[in-house]
Protein backbone atom coordinates (compact mmCIF):
# COMPACT_ATOMS: atom_id res chain seq x y z
CA UNK A 1 0.00 0.00 0.00
CA UNK A 2 2.86 2.31 0.83
CA UNK A 3 4.33 1.61 -2.59
CA UNK A 4 1.11 2.61 -4.29
CA UNK A 5 1.04 5.90 -2.39
CA UNK A 6 4.65 6.61 -3.32
CA UNK A 7 3.96 5.83 -6.95
CA UNK A 8 0.87 8.05 -6.94
CA UNK A 9 2.97 10.87 -5.57
CA UNK A 10 5.42 10.30 -8.42
CA UNK A 11 2.52 10.17 -10.83
CA UNK A 12 1.51 13.68 -9.83
CA UNK A 13 4.89 14.90 -11.10
CA UNK A 14 4.52 12.83 -14.30
CA UNK A 15 1.08 14.31 -14.85
CA UNK A 16 2.39 17.83 -14.28
CA UNK A 17 5.03 17.33 -16.97
CA UNK A 18 2.39 15.79 -19.21
CA UNK A 19 -0.12 18.62 -18.74
CA UNK A 20 2.38 21.47 -19.01
CA UNK A 21 3.83 19.95 -22.18
CA UNK A 22 0.43 19.72 -23.84
CA UNK A 23 -0.70 23.18 -22.76
CA UNK A 24 2.36 24.84 -24.28
CA UNK A 25 3.43 22.48 -27.05
CA UNK A 26 0.08 22.49 -28.89
CA UNK A 27 -0.15 26.27 -29.41
CA UNK A 28 3.61 26.45 -30.02
CA UNK A 29 3.27 23.65 -32.57
CA UNK A 30 0.53 25.59 -34.34
CA UNK A 31 2.74 28.68 -34.49
CA UNK A 32 5.70 26.64 -35.76
CA UNK A 33 3.48 25.13 -38.45
CA UNK A 34 2.70 28.67 -39.64
CA UNK A 35 6.42 29.35 -39.75
CA UNK A 36 7.01 26.18 -41.71
CA UNK A 37 4.37 27.25 -44.23
CA UNK A 38 5.63 30.82 -44.43
CA UNK A 39 6.54 32.21 -47.85
CA UNK A 40 9.49 33.93 -46.19
CA UNK A 41 12.37 31.51 -46.81
CA UNK A 42 14.25 32.61 -43.69
CA UNK A 43 11.28 31.80 -41.44
CA UNK A 44 10.42 28.56 -43.19
CA UNK A 45 14.12 27.60 -43.27
CA UNK A 46 14.65 28.18 -39.57
CA UNK A 47 11.51 26.30 -38.59
CA UNK A 48 12.30 23.37 -40.83
CA UNK A 49 15.82 23.10 -39.35
CA UNK A 50 14.28 23.30 -35.90
CA UNK A 51 11.81 20.51 -36.68
CA UNK A 52 14.53 18.43 -38.25
CA UNK A 53 16.79 18.65 -35.17
CA UNK A 54 13.99 18.06 -32.68
CA UNK A 55 12.75 15.01 -34.52
CA UNK A 56 16.20 13.78 -35.50
CA UNK A 57 17.90 13.58 -32.11
CA UNK A 58 16.99 11.54 -29.01
CA UNK A 59 14.64 13.24 -26.58
CA UNK A 60 16.82 11.99 -23.72
CA UNK A 61 19.76 13.90 -25.21
CA UNK A 62 17.62 17.02 -25.56
CA UNK A 63 16.73 16.70 -21.87
CA UNK A 64 20.40 16.62 -20.96
CA UNK A 65 21.18 19.60 -23.19
CA UNK A 66 18.39 21.76 -21.77
CA UNK A 67 19.40 20.82 -18.23
CA UNK A 68 23.18 21.14 -18.50
CA UNK A 69 23.82 23.61 -21.33
CA UNK A 70 22.70 26.77 -19.48
CA UNK A 71 25.19 26.16 -16.68
CA UNK A 72 28.05 25.72 -19.16
CA UNK A 73 27.14 28.59 -21.43
CA UNK A 74 25.73 31.23 -19.08
CA UNK A 75 26.63 29.77 -15.71
CA UNK A 76 22.89 29.87 -14.99
CA UNK A 77 21.16 26.98 -13.36
CA UNK A 78 17.82 25.61 -14.50
CA UNK A 79 15.79 23.46 -12.13
CA UNK A 80 15.42 19.79 -13.06
CA UNK A 81 11.66 19.97 -13.38
CA UNK A 82 11.76 23.20 -15.40
CA UNK A 83 14.41 21.78 -17.71
CA UNK A 84 12.35 18.64 -18.21
CA UNK A 85 9.22 20.60 -19.08
CA UNK A 86 11.08 22.94 -21.46
CA UNK A 87 12.73 20.06 -23.29
CA UNK A 88 9.42 18.26 -23.67
CA UNK A 89 7.64 21.35 -24.94
CA UNK A 90 10.37 22.05 -27.50
CA UNK A 91 10.40 18.45 -28.68
CA UNK A 92 6.66 17.85 -28.85
CA UNK A 93 5.95 21.20 -30.48
CA UNK A 94 8.03 20.02 -33.45
CA UNK A 95 5.89 16.92 -33.89
CA UNK A 96 2.65 18.83 -33.37
CA UNK A 97 3.80 21.40 -35.92
CA UNK A 98 4.13 18.76 -38.61
CA UNK A 99 0.76 17.28 -37.72
CA UNK A 100 -0.90 20.69 -37.92
CA UNK A 101 0.85 21.45 -41.19
CA UNK A 102 -0.52 18.26 -42.67
CA UNK A 103 -3.98 19.09 -41.35
CA UNK A 104 -3.95 22.65 -42.65
CA UNK A 105 -2.70 21.60 -46.07
CA UNK A 106 -5.43 18.96 -46.34
CA UNK A 107 -8.20 21.58 -46.23
CA UNK A 108 -9.38 22.22 -49.81
CA UNK A 109 -8.60 25.60 -51.34
CA UNK A 110 -12.32 26.05 -51.99
CA UNK A 111 -12.93 26.48 -48.27
CA UNK A 112 -10.60 29.48 -48.18
CA UNK A 113 -12.11 30.87 -51.37
CA UNK A 114 -15.68 30.49 -50.12
CA UNK A 115 -14.74 32.35 -46.95
CA UNK A 116 -12.97 35.06 -48.89
CA UNK A 117 -15.87 35.56 -51.28
CA UNK A 118 -18.24 35.89 -48.32
CA UNK A 119 -16.09 38.75 -47.07
CA UNK A 120 -14.34 37.03 -44.17
CA UNK A 121 -10.96 38.41 -43.18
CA UNK A 122 -7.97 36.05 -43.35
CA UNK A 123 -8.14 35.58 -39.58
CA UNK A 124 -11.85 34.79 -39.67
CA UNK A 125 -11.29 32.29 -42.46
CA UNK A 126 -8.62 30.56 -40.41
CA UNK A 127 -10.36 30.48 -37.06
CA UNK A 128 -13.97 29.98 -38.15
CA UNK A 129 -13.55 27.77 -41.17
CA UNK A 130 -10.14 26.14 -41.41
CA UNK A 131 -9.08 25.44 -37.82
CA UNK A 132 -12.25 23.59 -36.72
CA UNK A 133 -11.86 21.24 -39.67
CA UNK A 134 -8.14 20.85 -39.02
CA UNK A 135 -8.82 19.82 -35.41
CA UNK A 136 -11.12 17.04 -36.55
CA UNK A 137 -8.55 15.79 -39.03
CA UNK A 138 -5.55 15.87 -36.71
CA UNK A 139 -7.17 14.15 -33.73
CA UNK A 140 -5.95 10.62 -34.63
CA UNK A 141 -2.28 11.59 -35.14
CA UNK A 142 -2.39 13.89 -32.11
CA UNK A 143 -3.73 11.06 -29.95
CA UNK A 144 -0.72 8.99 -31.00
CA UNK A 145 1.62 11.73 -29.83
CA UNK A 146 -0.21 12.23 -26.56
CA UNK A 147 -0.02 8.51 -25.77
CA UNK A 148 3.70 8.54 -26.53
CA UNK A 149 4.04 11.58 -24.29
CA UNK A 150 2.58 9.70 -21.32
CA UNK A 151 5.28 7.06 -21.68
CA UNK A 152 8.04 9.54 -22.55
CA UNK A 153 7.63 11.30 -19.20
CA UNK A 154 9.61 8.37 -17.78
CA UNK A 155 12.67 9.70 -19.63
CA UNK A 156 13.05 12.63 -17.25
CA UNK A 157 14.71 10.26 -14.76
CA UNK A 158 17.78 10.94 -16.92
CA UNK A 159 18.10 14.37 -15.29
CA UNK A 160 16.91 13.15 -11.89
CA UNK A 161 13.33 14.38 -11.75
CA UNK A 162 11.44 12.43 -9.08
CA UNK A 163 8.50 11.18 -11.07
CA UNK A 164 6.73 7.87 -11.11
CA UNK A 165 9.31 5.83 -12.98
CA UNK A 166 12.14 7.09 -10.77
CA UNK A 167 10.10 6.28 -7.67
CA UNK A 168 9.45 2.78 -9.00
CA UNK A 169 13.13 2.24 -9.81
CA UNK A 170 14.18 3.34 -6.33
CA UNK A 171 11.60 1.15 -4.67
CA UNK A 172 12.60 -1.73 -6.89
CA UNK A 173 16.24 -1.60 -5.84
CA UNK A 174 15.26 -1.10 -2.21
CA UNK A 175 13.15 -4.26 -2.06
CA UNK A 176 15.16 -6.16 -4.70
CA UNK A 177 12.07 -6.95 -6.73
CA UNK A 178 10.63 -5.93 -10.09
CA UNK A 179 7.18 -5.64 -8.56
CA UNK A 180 7.28 -1.81 -8.18
CA UNK A 181 8.28 -1.46 -11.82
CA UNK A 182 5.46 -3.75 -12.82
CA UNK A 183 2.95 -1.69 -10.82
CA UNK A 184 4.29 1.48 -12.45
CA UNK A 185 3.78 -0.17 -15.83
CA UNK A 186 0.15 -0.81 -14.94
CA UNK A 187 -0.25 2.83 -13.94
CA UNK A 188 1.16 4.05 -17.27
CA UNK A 189 -1.16 1.70 -19.07
CA UNK A 190 -4.21 2.93 -17.16
CA UNK A 191 -3.28 6.57 -17.89
CA UNK A 192 -3.08 5.74 -21.56
CA UNK A 193 -6.39 3.92 -21.49
CA UNK A 194 -7.91 7.14 -20.20
CA UNK A 195 -6.12 9.20 -22.88
CA UNK A 196 -7.31 6.86 -25.63
CA UNK A 197 -10.86 6.98 -24.29
CA UNK A 198 -10.81 10.75 -24.18
CA UNK A 199 -9.68 10.94 -27.80
CA UNK A 200 -12.19 8.44 -29.02
CA UNK A 201 -14.89 10.44 -27.22
CA UNK A 202 -13.68 13.63 -28.92
CA UNK A 203 -13.60 11.92 -32.30
CA UNK A 204 -17.17 10.72 -31.84
CA UNK A 205 -18.22 14.20 -30.82
CA UNK A 206 -16.83 15.57 -34.08
CA UNK A 207 -18.35 12.79 -36.11
CA UNK A 208 -21.47 14.81 -36.82
CA UNK A 209 -19.98 15.98 -40.10
CA UNK A 210 -17.67 14.70 -42.77
CA UNK B 1 -27.34 51.00 -66.21
CA UNK B 2 -23.92 49.41 -66.12
CA UNK B 3 -23.32 47.49 -62.97
CA UNK B 4 -19.97 45.98 -63.81
CA UNK B 5 -17.65 47.25 -66.44
CA UNK B 6 -14.45 45.40 -67.25
CA UNK B 7 -12.07 46.83 -69.82
CA UNK B 8 -9.09 45.19 -71.50
CA UNK B 9 -8.44 42.52 -68.90
CA UNK B 10 -5.20 40.60 -69.23
CA UNK B 11 -4.27 37.71 -67.02
CA UNK B 12 -1.65 35.03 -67.30
CA UNK B 13 -0.44 32.26 -65.02
CA UNK B 14 3.32 31.64 -65.23
CA UNK B 15 3.53 32.96 -68.77
CA UNK B 16 0.43 31.07 -69.86
CA UNK B 17 -1.99 33.71 -71.13
CA UNK B 18 -5.54 33.00 -69.98
CA UNK B 19 -7.27 36.30 -70.62
CA UNK B 20 -5.97 38.48 -73.40
CA UNK B 21 -7.86 41.71 -73.59
CA UNK B 22 -11.38 41.03 -72.41
CA UNK B 23 -13.92 43.83 -72.19
CA UNK B 24 -17.49 43.39 -71.18
CA UNK B 25 -20.16 44.86 -69.01
CA UNK B 26 -23.11 43.64 -67.03
CA UNK B 27 -26.22 45.77 -66.77
CA UNK B 28 -28.56 45.89 -63.84
CA UNK B 29 -31.22 43.18 -63.91
CA UNK B 30 -29.55 41.35 -66.74
CA UNK B 31 -28.70 37.65 -66.96
CA UNK B 32 -25.50 37.01 -68.88
CA UNK B 33 -24.47 33.49 -69.85
CA UNK B 34 -20.81 32.86 -70.56
CA UNK B 35 -20.16 29.80 -72.71
CA UNK B 36 -17.09 28.37 -74.35
CA UNK B 37 -14.77 25.38 -74.37
CA UNK B 38 -12.84 24.32 -71.25
CA UNK B 39 -9.75 26.41 -70.71
CA UNK B 40 -11.16 29.37 -72.59
CA UNK B 41 -10.80 31.62 -69.53
CA UNK B 42 -14.46 31.80 -68.47
CA UNK B 43 -13.87 30.84 -64.87
CA UNK B 44 -10.76 32.97 -64.62
CA UNK B 45 -12.76 35.96 -65.81
CA UNK B 46 -15.32 35.45 -63.03
CA UNK B 47 -12.58 34.87 -60.50
CA UNK B 48 -10.85 38.09 -61.50
CA UNK B 49 -13.99 40.15 -61.02
CA UNK B 50 -14.52 38.35 -57.73
CA UNK B 51 -11.01 39.19 -56.54
CA UNK B 52 -9.98 35.55 -56.22
CA UNK B 53 -7.38 36.31 -58.89
CA UNK B 54 -5.66 39.59 -59.61
CA UNK B 55 -5.53 40.87 -63.16
CA UNK B 56 -2.20 41.78 -64.76
CA UNK B 57 -3.68 44.68 -66.67
CA UNK B 58 -7.04 46.27 -67.30
CA UNK B 59 -9.72 48.03 -65.31
CA UNK B 60 -12.82 46.87 -63.49
CA UNK B 61 -15.53 49.10 -62.11
CA UNK B 62 -18.39 47.84 -59.96
CA UNK B 63 -21.27 50.29 -59.81
CA UNK B 64 -19.41 53.53 -59.17
CA UNK B 65 -16.43 52.01 -57.41
CA UNK B 66 -13.14 51.47 -59.18
CA UNK B 67 -11.79 48.08 -58.19
CA UNK B 68 -8.72 48.16 -60.37
CA UNK B 69 -7.32 50.39 -63.05
CA UNK B 70 -4.13 50.46 -65.08
CA UNK B 71 -1.50 53.13 -64.52
CA UNK B 72 0.70 54.81 -67.13
CA UNK B 73 3.30 52.03 -66.81
CA UNK B 74 0.66 49.48 -67.80
CA UNK B 75 0.40 47.93 -64.37
CA UNK B 76 -2.82 47.05 -62.59
CA UNK B 77 -3.42 49.18 -59.51
CA UNK B 78 -6.02 47.93 -57.05
CA UNK B 79 -8.12 50.02 -54.67
CA UNK B 80 -7.28 49.89 -50.98
CA UNK B 81 -8.28 46.89 -48.85
CA UNK B 82 -11.29 48.54 -47.29
CA UNK B 83 -12.73 49.52 -50.65
CA UNK B 84 -12.09 46.05 -52.04
CA UNK B 85 -13.96 44.46 -49.15
CA UNK B 86 -16.87 46.77 -49.80
CA UNK B 87 -16.88 45.93 -53.51
CA UNK B 88 -16.53 42.22 -52.82
CA UNK B 89 -19.74 42.17 -50.79
CA UNK B 90 -21.67 43.51 -53.78
CA UNK B 91 -20.76 40.40 -55.76
CA UNK B 92 -21.80 36.89 -54.72
CA UNK B 93 -20.18 33.78 -56.14
CA UNK B 94 -21.51 30.25 -56.41
CA UNK B 95 -18.83 27.63 -57.04
CA UNK B 96 -18.91 24.52 -59.14
CA UNK B 97 -17.96 22.42 -56.11
CA UNK B 98 -20.34 24.25 -53.71
CA UNK B 99 -17.64 24.78 -51.06
CA UNK B 100 -20.11 24.67 -48.22
CA UNK B 101 -18.58 24.66 -44.76
CA UNK B 102 -18.92 21.02 -43.68
CA UNK B 103 -18.74 21.73 -39.95
CA UNK B 104 -21.67 24.14 -40.04
CA UNK B 105 -25.31 23.19 -40.32
CA UNK B 106 -27.20 24.37 -43.37
CA UNK B 107 -28.64 27.27 -41.39
CA UNK B 108 -25.22 28.26 -40.00
CA UNK B 109 -23.69 28.10 -43.46
CA UNK B 110 -26.17 30.76 -44.54
CA UNK B 111 -26.08 32.84 -41.35
CA UNK B 112 -22.38 32.99 -40.65
CA UNK B 113 -21.37 35.68 -43.15
CA UNK B 114 -24.29 38.04 -42.42
CA UNK B 115 -23.45 37.81 -38.71
CA UNK B 116 -19.66 37.99 -38.81
CA UNK B 117 -19.17 40.10 -41.89
CA UNK B 118 -22.24 42.29 -42.31
CA UNK B 119 -22.91 42.66 -38.58
CA UNK B 120 -26.52 41.52 -38.75
CA UNK B 121 -28.04 40.37 -35.44
CA UNK B 122 -28.37 36.64 -34.94
CA UNK B 123 -32.16 36.69 -34.81
CA UNK B 124 -32.40 38.72 -37.96
CA UNK B 125 -29.87 36.56 -39.79
CA UNK B 126 -31.74 33.44 -38.80
CA UNK B 127 -35.04 34.84 -40.01
CA UNK B 128 -33.53 35.83 -43.35
CA UNK B 129 -31.79 32.46 -43.68
CA UNK B 130 -35.04 30.59 -43.08
CA UNK B 131 -36.78 32.69 -45.72
CA UNK B 132 -34.03 31.84 -48.20
CA UNK B 133 -34.30 28.16 -47.36
CA UNK B 134 -38.04 28.25 -47.98
CA UNK B 135 -37.36 29.89 -51.32
CA UNK B 136 -34.91 27.09 -52.13
CA UNK B 137 -37.43 24.46 -50.99
CA UNK B 138 -35.06 23.29 -48.27
CA UNK B 139 -36.74 24.52 -45.08
CA UNK B 140 -36.75 20.97 -43.67
CA UNK B 141 -32.97 20.78 -44.05
CA UNK B 142 -32.15 23.79 -41.87
CA UNK B 143 -30.44 21.69 -39.21
CA UNK B 144 -28.90 19.11 -41.52
CA UNK B 145 -25.19 19.11 -42.34
CA UNK B 146 -23.85 19.38 -45.89
CA UNK B 147 -22.62 15.77 -45.81
CA UNK B 148 -26.24 14.62 -45.54
CA UNK B 149 -27.44 16.54 -48.59
CA UNK B 150 -27.46 15.66 -52.27
CA UNK B 151 -25.32 17.69 -54.64
CA UNK B 152 -28.34 19.62 -55.86
CA UNK B 153 -29.37 20.45 -52.33
CA UNK B 154 -25.81 21.53 -51.50
CA UNK B 155 -25.75 23.85 -54.47
CA UNK B 156 -29.09 25.38 -53.48
CA UNK B 157 -27.74 25.98 -49.99
CA UNK B 158 -24.67 27.59 -51.56
CA UNK B 159 -26.93 29.88 -53.58
CA UNK B 160 -28.85 30.78 -50.43
CA UNK B 161 -25.56 31.46 -48.65
CA UNK B 162 -24.48 33.83 -51.40
CA UNK B 163 -27.88 35.56 -51.44
CA UNK B 164 -27.83 36.05 -47.67
CA UNK B 165 -25.35 38.90 -48.09
CA UNK B 166 -27.82 40.61 -50.45
CA UNK B 167 -25.32 41.02 -53.30
CA UNK B 168 -26.16 43.31 -56.19
CA UNK B 169 -24.96 40.71 -58.65
CA UNK B 170 -24.54 36.96 -58.39
CA UNK B 171 -21.91 34.97 -60.28
CA UNK B 172 -22.20 31.27 -60.99
CA UNK B 173 -19.09 29.33 -61.95
CA UNK B 174 -20.39 26.22 -63.72
CA UNK B 175 -22.98 25.66 -60.99
CA UNK B 176 -24.24 22.37 -62.35
CA UNK B 177 -21.08 20.77 -63.74
CA UNK B 178 -20.71 18.53 -60.70
CA UNK B 179 -24.34 17.36 -60.82
CA UNK B 180 -26.28 14.68 -62.67
CA UNK B 181 -29.12 15.79 -64.99
CA UNK B 182 -31.90 15.49 -62.43
CA UNK B 183 -30.03 17.47 -59.78
CA UNK B 184 -28.98 19.94 -62.47
CA UNK B 185 -32.62 20.71 -63.12
CA UNK B 186 -33.44 21.54 -59.53
CA UNK B 187 -30.54 24.00 -59.43
CA UNK B 188 -31.41 25.54 -62.79
CA UNK B 189 -34.97 25.98 -61.58
CA UNK B 190 -33.73 28.12 -58.72
CA UNK B 191 -31.56 30.22 -61.03
CA UNK B 192 -34.50 30.64 -63.38
CA UNK B 193 -36.63 31.82 -60.49
CA UNK B 194 -33.96 34.38 -59.58
CA UNK B 195 -33.91 35.55 -63.18
CA UNK B 196 -37.67 36.13 -63.02
CA UNK B 197 -37.06 38.32 -59.99
CA UNK B 198 -34.58 40.31 -62.10
CA UNK B 199 -31.55 39.39 -60.08
CA UNK B 200 -28.44 40.48 -61.96
CA UNK B 201 -26.50 37.33 -62.76
CA UNK B 202 -23.51 36.11 -64.70
CA UNK B 203 -23.57 32.36 -65.29
CA UNK B 204 -20.66 30.39 -66.69
CA UNK B 205 -22.31 27.25 -67.97
CA UNK B 206 -22.22 24.29 -70.30
CA UNK B 207 -26.01 24.00 -70.20
CA UNK B 208 -26.78 25.40 -73.63
CA UNK B 209 -30.54 25.04 -73.40
CA UNK B 210 -30.53 26.84 -70.12
CA UNK B 211 -28.35 29.64 -71.49
CA UNK B 212 -30.66 29.97 -74.45
CA UNK B 213 -33.82 30.16 -72.36
CA UNK B 214 -32.75 32.24 -69.43
CA UNK B 215 -29.97 34.55 -70.58
CA UNK B 216 -30.62 38.02 -71.89
CA UNK B 217 -27.20 37.98 -73.47
CA UNK B 218 -24.73 35.24 -74.30
CA UNK B 219 -20.97 35.67 -74.41
CA UNK B 220 -18.91 33.09 -76.26
CA UNK B 221 -15.31 32.92 -75.13
CA UNK B 222 -12.43 30.99 -76.63
CA UNK B 223 -8.69 31.27 -76.18
CA UNK B 224 -8.90 34.07 -73.65
CA UNK B 225 -10.94 36.45 -75.80
CA UNK B 226 -14.62 37.14 -76.34
CA UNK B 227 -15.25 35.75 -79.79
CA UNK B 228 -18.85 36.80 -80.06
CA UNK B 229 -21.65 38.11 -77.92
CA UNK B 230 -25.28 38.83 -78.48
CA UNK B 231 -28.83 37.78 -77.89
CA UNK B 232 -29.22 34.05 -77.30
CA UNK B 233 -31.28 33.52 -80.44
CA UNK B 234 -28.55 35.11 -82.55
CA UNK B 235 -25.70 33.22 -80.92
CA UNK B 236 -27.44 29.87 -81.01
CA UNK B 237 -29.23 29.97 -84.33
CA UNK B 238 -27.25 32.42 -86.33
CA UNK B 239 -23.69 32.81 -85.04
CA UNK B 240 -21.52 35.13 -87.08
CA UNK B 241 -18.14 33.63 -86.32
CA UNK B 242 -16.97 30.25 -87.49
CA UNK B 243 -15.53 29.37 -84.05
CA UNK B 244 -18.88 30.01 -82.39
CA UNK B 245 -20.65 27.95 -85.01
CA UNK B 246 -18.27 25.03 -84.51
CA UNK B 247 -18.68 25.16 -80.74
CA UNK B 248 -22.48 25.30 -80.86
CA UNK B 249 -22.62 22.55 -83.43
CA UNK B 250 -20.54 20.41 -81.06
CA UNK B 251 -23.24 20.79 -78.45
CA UNK B 252 -26.39 20.58 -80.45
CA UNK B 253 -25.00 17.96 -82.80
Amino acid sequence: MKLVLLLLEGMVVSLQIFALTLIFAIPLGLIISFGRRSKNIIISGITSIYISIMRGTPLILQLLVVYFAPSYVFEAKVGRFTAAVIAFILNYAAYFAEIFRGGIESIPKGQYEAGEVLGFTKLQVFFKIVLPQVIKRVLPPISNEVITLVKDTALVTAIGVEEMFRVAQNASSRVSSVQPLFVAGVFYYVMNLIVAQAFSFAEKKLNYYR
Amino acid sequence: MEMIKATDIYKSFDGNVVLSGISFEVNKGEVVAVIGPSGSGKSTLLRCINLLEKVDMGSITVEDDVMVCTNAQGRAVYADKKKLREIRLKIGLVFQSFNLFPHYSVLDNIMTAPISVAGVSKAEAQKAAMELLIKMGLEDKANAYPCNLSGGQCQRVAIARALALKPDVLFFDEPTSALDPQLTNEVLKVIRQLAEEHMTMVVVTHEMNFAREVADRVIFMDGGVIVEEGKPEDIFTNPKKERTRAFIRGFIG
